[in-house]
Parts: C-alpha cells; sequence; structure tokens
C-alpha cells in the first residue's frame, strides 16, 4: 500500500511537470506575436512584444533624414492568419498622413514583414524652419492592437564652411 | 565509482540550468494566469517529489 501511495507522488509530479511545458507551450509559445525594428542614422532598434507596454518607444532624426522601419508578424499557430496593417503618421492629435495600408496574410508557423519609412524632408511643415525640432506619433494598428512609436526629429545643422581668405600680396 | 557520481552530478546541473534558461526565456511570454499555473505546478511538483522521496525513506 505504501509503495502504491509512493508511485502515486512520483505520477503526481510527473503530472505537475507535463502541465508546466503544456502552459509553456500552448500560453507562452503558440499565438501571433509581433516586432518593429526601427533603422535611423546609426541607430537600430528591436522592439519586441513582450516590450510595446512597458515602455516608452522613439527614435530621433534630423530633418531631411529617413527613419526605416520593419514590422514583423509572427504566426505560431495552426492556423493561418490574415490582418490588416494599418501605419499611420500624427501630430497633435491630427493625422498628418497614412503610411500604410496593407493586408498579411501568414500560414501556419510562418512570419510576415511589412516595411516603410519615414522621410522627414516630405513632413516638413510650412510653418516650421528646418532648425526647429519636431515631433511625430506613429500609429500602428492590427487586428485591434495598437502600438505608439514616437519620432522625433532634431534640428539640421548646417556644416559651417569656412572658406580661407586669400592672403594680401 | 566516485567518478561516475560526479559525472551524474554534472548531468543534473546541465540539465537545471538548460531547463532553467527556457524557463527564464519564456516566462515573459507568458499571461499572468499562465505565470500562475505555472506557479502552482511547480509548488505541486516539488511537494509531490519530496512525498516520493520521504517515502523512498530520504
Amino acid at each position: 500500500m505504501t509503495v502504491k501511495h509512493r508511485d502515486l507522488y512520483l505520477y503526481l509530479a510527473l503530472v505537475c511537470f507535463l502541465g508546466i511545458i503544456l502552459i509553456f507551450i500552448f500560453d507562452g509559445y503558440m499565438g501571433v506575436y509581433d516586432n518593429l525594428t526601427v533603422r535611423a542614422g546609426e541607430d537600430e532598434q528591436k522592439i519586441e512584444d513582450q516590450n510595446w507596454e512597458r515602455d516608452y518607444w522613439s527614435t530621433a532624426v534630423e530633418w531631411g533624414e529617413k527613419a526605416y522601419f520593419y514590422y514583423e508578424v509572427d504566426n505560431r499557430r495552426f492556423s493561418s492568419y490574415k490582418a490588416d496593417v494599418e501605419v499611420s503618421l500624427w501630430h497633435s492629435q491630427e493625422k498628418v498622413s497614412d503610411i500604410l495600408v496593407q493586408t498579411v496574410s501568414i500560414d501556419s508557423f510562418d512570419k510576415e514583414q511589412v516595411e516603410w519609412v519615414v522621410d522627414t524632408a516630405e513632413l516638413l511643415p510650412d510653418d516650421v524652419s528646418p532648425e526647429q525640432g519636431y515631433e511625430y506619433t506613429m500609429y500602428l494598428k492590427r487586428d485591434g492592437i495598437e502600438r505608439k512609436f514616437v519620432v522625433h526629429v532634431r534640428s539640421s545643422k548646417m556644416p559651417v564652411i569656412i572658406e580661407p581668405v586669400p592672403l594680401p600680396r | 565509482m566516485k567518478l561516475e557520481y560526479i559525472l551524474y552530478g554534472f548531468g543534473i546541473l546541465f540539465c537545471i540550468a538548460g531547463v532553467g534558461y527556457l524557463a527564464a526565456e519564456y516566462v515573459k511570454y507568458l499571461s499572468d494566469v499562465g505565470k500562475l499555473g505555472s506557479l502552482l505546478l511547480t509548488v505541486g511538483l516539488f511537494a509531490f517529489l519530496g512525498k516520493y522521496f520521504e517515502g523512498l525513506g530520504w
């Protein structure tokens, strides 16, 4: 009888272990995940799915520079996944432009990447000079999920060119 | 014989380190409910293992 009880505890321990593994697989790994990689100047950052909620994400570019965005959707499910990805640029609660509207259709356990560029040369408002800084908020929407990313535009400082003064003869 | 036990010890340590590393990597993907479930099952796992080894006379 004691031996049976002892084995029962071992089996219960194994059931707990299998339960943990199943939770890790179905709650942790399975699902649809996304990440965003941003390249602006020499700066590159990758924002993983689980980090969106915790931090304030931004990048900085000068007027005339471009910021490159690579948005990857990872479908870790047994079924295919289809959704619209909408990216828009805002300033002071007003929409400046729609950057992208694209449908992603991903097979099971596959990934798809969407790319776009924010060209600050095309965004300079009429009442702002290139010496002034500016901010845009980029909203990324997919399947009811909204991601927020701030693009700081710094003043572009023109290089000072010093021309040599010819010496008097 | 002693060498065998040392190798077993290393094997067990590497297994625990590997499982620990994977758990640390994947726990960030878990929802709060999943984390709570995993915690309860981990407590249960060690409790039942403790009872099992107690039955063995350890």
